[in-house]
């Protein structure tokens, strides 16, 4: 399964790029920010989007707008890395309909968690 | 919505479920409001908050929160079967609200710790989630550590470069985003990588500054400041790292965040503006009253409305009125300090160009006044009293534009770090007198002669760090900016503790470009002076800092182009320091006024050398040089300002006339004029759209009895000599 890591700074794309890896994810693509992420999402198949709430020229919530408004990618499995649960923020991903949300900092088991979660769910719809 | 609510059933709240959900619960929301069914409304915006409270995790008991949605799911089913017989269920509906209300009402203190106190003690509640769940990596990759440090420094150099920015538009929400962001993301790598010290100060940042991005917090120099030494103290710790990083022990103790922790929760809790002092406090403080006296006079206030504390004291003999007033006096300075509007500075402009002339027209009705003998008494004491209050006006006005000089001496400080870290030097940065003022409209043409003595005192001034070490001195140089007021002047002082100037060096250069002949007899003032002059850059190599082709002849013009001065001390060995004075508006102007044939004319004093009655043999005419004139021994090019602008002279003949000596972009010659009428500072005034630019007036003025002067601009003149004769 391929993941795509979405964050303006790149040594958080590495933070969460070695916790995907201690969790047993091999197949990690990154962006730096939404536009570079809506332009992977064209060019390859993703299985699963890690995005930062927290990004310049276009945000996590932007861009998950934009995935849900798009036919092809609509469906796309999406988890939004936030710093605090911030209701606000929250509420708005979940009401944009995101799949999950995960409170930074987070450890290699909860994300993995959280993931097997969204894989779960999307796996018995389609079943 | 029912299909929805059965997936929500289970252990594991679905979060796509649950965002469905909120949206329903939404819409359901806003028809009942728009069909007027408060009750639907209310268990709909009841059940939106308890799902949030689920979707956020902080129900205590997550199966009872599910069950309570279920019910309140047949509740609002039960409303719209029975839509035509309310009173049926009346009573189980509002029972329903509050059970439901007070179940959220159960969860309260939990919530409490989400909303407003969320922000102000962030940290706590931060702690106690990281130590439920450190990384499982317990000591953290290095390569990633190494990432951090040098992402982290990038950061914080962008931090700073949108801090300048915010600085000028506080207002921008762009820049504030701009700065919030990295600090935000330095708080979230620093979580993972567990430097705590980091993240909390990253954290507290970015709370100040979402504040100031929702409006909470009003942007002032004092949150600016906190920001921008906050980004330094954040700097330093992640320097730190990097030294460990590298093995290296950091020097000293660690650095102690607690100082800028508290500045930080001070500016965000008093909202960086202190608040106005009551006049009974002020009293008090200064001694003059006792507490018992203040709640007396306190009381009477109450007591009668409209009364003011103050009236209330002096009547009881318990104060002086001369206390009050100074009292009074001291309030108001508080609330001048801490009120403030942004106007545009072009009405600002017009305002004060509109006060120059009513300053001018009152004078000249003054004038009239004089002349008529029978004038009425009355008539005579207001227009004294008019006059008092138009000076006072000017004077405000013009303080009005007054900004410190304080940005222009951060954006130096900036300019040598970046000179200091591309030549390799350590130099330190002092600011002295930041809070002098000087005209806005000035601080954009001080910038660049100012950049180019810094670059200079870098370049030049501060060696190598080992050729300190060697020489016995600090390793770190250091360059200090002065600022102060003399006169009607502000003076920058911009001082090293470099090298000094090489006194030979100077001379040797000075007599191989042939502006001297020998330096015998010279101080060493006029030999450091020299360096004003063209081609005597005392550089061996040209650099990237200093070699742009701008030596310090164009600092010493472009600063007397702002009727500006320039001087420079030095020592060997100990530094150099360069004294550079400007007026502190370009606005008005200290002039010498002059009449030629019937017009007047107002020369700046600072071009004005010195004035002479010419001799018949002291005029000649040279040739391929035109007509000059000997003074003081040296021969001058003469001007005849009659000729130049056509004006018909009351003396054609140099000898009859006066001389006066004028210098200007490093040149001097002499201005022919019919009378030196005086000295007298006057407002300059552009000729107006319809003129544009006119070469050699550098613009009007209205002079004391209403006739208007032409200021003279001598390089203009200068030019427009060379290109008639």
């Amino acid at each position: 399964m391929k993941i795509l890591v979405v964050d303006d700074f790149a040594t958080m794309r590495k933070v969460v790029k070695n916790l995907l890896k201690q969790a047993g994810y091999e197949n990690i693509v990154e962006a730096e920010d939404g536009v570079a992420a809506l332009r992977i999402l064209k060019s390859q198949k993703v299985d699963l989007i890690i995005s930062d709430w927290n990004m310049p020229n276009m945000s996590g919530l932007e861009l998950l707008k934009a995935v849900r408004a798009d036919s092809e990618l609509s469906k796309m499995p999406f988890l939004m890395v936030t710093a605090e649960a911030l209701q606000e923020n929250v509420i708005a991903a979940v009401k944009a309909g995101v799949s999950n949300y995960i409170v930074k900092p987070f450890t290699a088991e909860v994300l993995n968690e959280k993931i097997t979660k969204i894989m779960e769910k999307i796996n018995q719809a389609s079943a | 919505m029912a299909t929805d609510f059965m997936c929500l059933e289970g252990a594991d709240l679905d979060i796509p479920v649950a965002g469905r959900f909120l949206n329903h619960l939404e819409a359901i929301g806003k028809e009942a409001r728009e069909a007027q069914l408060p009750f639907i409304e209310q268990i709909a915006a009841l059940l939106d908050k308890l799902l949030e409270e689920m979707i956020l995790g902080r129900l205590s008991d997550g199966d009872e929160g599910v069950a309570l949605l279920g019910q309140g799911i047949s509740r609002l089913q039960l409303i719209v079967d029975n839509i035509d017989h309310p009173q049926n269920i009346v009573d189980e509906v509002q029972s329903f609200i509050r059970e439901l209300s007070s179940f959220l009402g159960k969860e309260e203190p939990e919530q409490i710790v989400l909303t407003p106190d969320l922000e102000v003690k962030p940290v706590e509640e931060e702690k106690t989630a990281a130590q439920a769940a450190p990384p499982t990596s317990g000591i953290p990759d290095e390569s990633l550590m190494r990432d951090f440090v040098t992402e982290g420094l990038e950061y914080i150099d962008e931090i700073e470069i949108n801090i300048l920015n915010l600085e000028k538009e506080p207002e921008n929400k762009d820049y504030i985003n701009a700065i919030f962001r990295p600090f935000h993301s330095i708080k979230g790598v620093a979580g993972f990588l567990n430097l705590e010290i980091i993240r909390d100060l990253a954290h507290n940042l970015e709370n100040l500054l979402d504040k100031a991005r929702n409006g909470e917090l009003t942007v002032t120099p004092s949150i600016i400041d906190v920001i921008l030494d906050g980004a330094d103290v954040l700097k330093s710790l992640i320097i730190e790292l990097k030294e460990r990083l590298e093995g290296r022990e950091s020097k000293g103790a660690p650095l102690d965040i607690s100082p800028i922790m508290e500045r930080i929760a001070l500016v965000e809790k008093d909202e960086g503006v202190p608040k106005a002092k009551k006049i009974g406090e002020i009293l008090l403080e200064e001694g003059h009253i006792t507490k018992d006296a203040l709640e007396e006079g306190l009381k009477v206030v109450e007591a009668l409305p409209g009364k003011k504390l103050g009236e209330v004291l002096i009547e009881k003999g318990k104060v002086k009125p001369k206390q009050v007033s100074q009292a009074l006096r001291k309030q108001a300075e508080q609330i001048t300090e801490i009120s403030s509007i942004r106007v545009d500075t072009r009405k600002l402009d017009d305002l004060i160009d509109m006060i120059g002339e009513l300053v001018i027209t009152q004078s000249m009705v003054q004038q009239d006044l004089k002349g008529l003998i029978n004038a009425d008494r009355n008539l005579v004491r207001d227009i004294s009293q008019l006059f008092r209050i138009t000076s006072g006006l000017q004077r405000i006005s013009m303080s009005l534009r007054m900004i410190p000089i304080k940005q222009t001496f951060q954006r130096m400080a900036r300019l040598v770090r970046d000179l200091a870290k591309n030549s390799g030097k350590l130099i330190d940065v002092e600011m002295e007198g930041e809070e002098t003022e000087i005209d806005r409209n000035m601080v954009d043409e001080v910038y660049n002669p100012l950049v180019h003595m810094v670059r200079n005192s870098v370049d030049h001034g501060i060696e190598m760090p080992e050729d300190r070490v060697k020489a016995g001195k600090k390793e770190r140089g250091l360059i200090r900016l002065r600022a102060y007021h003399r006169g009607g002047d502000i003076v920058i002082e911009i001082t090293d503790d470099g090298r000094g100037l090489d006194r030979d060096k100077i001379i040797e250069k000075a007599i191989k470009n042939g502006h001297i002949q020998t330096a015998e007899g010279m101080t060493d003032q006029e030999i450091y002076r020299l360096i004003f002059l063209p081609g005597l850059s005392t550089a061996e190599k040209i650099t990237d800092v200093s070699g742009r082709g701008v030596g310090m002849d164009v600092v010493k013009q472009a600063v007397e182009k702002l009727r500006g001065k320039i001087e420079i001390e030095s020592t060997p060995g100990r530094g150099t320091t360069f004294i550079a004075s400007f007026p502190l508006t370009l606005a008005i102007i200290d002039g010498m006024i002059v009449k030629v044939g019937h017009q007047y004319y107002i020369i700046p004093t600072t071009a004005i050398r010195q004035a002479v009655k010419p001799r018949r043999e002291n005029y000649n005419t040279v040739v391929g040089k035109g007509e000059m004139l000997q003074v003081m021994g040296q021969l001058l090019p003469l001007v005849k300002l009659y000729s130049l602008f056509g004006v018909k002279p009351e003396h054609e003949e140099p000898w009859d006339a006066i001389a006066l000596v004028v210098e200007g972009n490093g040149r001097a010659k002499c201005l022919l004029v019919d009378k030196i009428i005086g000295k007298a500072e006057v407002v300059i005034k552009s000729l107006g759209e319809g003129f544009g630019k006119v070469r050699g007036i550098a613009g009007g003025a209205i002079l004391g009895d209403g006739r208007v002067g032409l200021i003279l601009d001598t390089e203009g003149i200068f030019a427009l000599s060379e290109a008639v004769g």
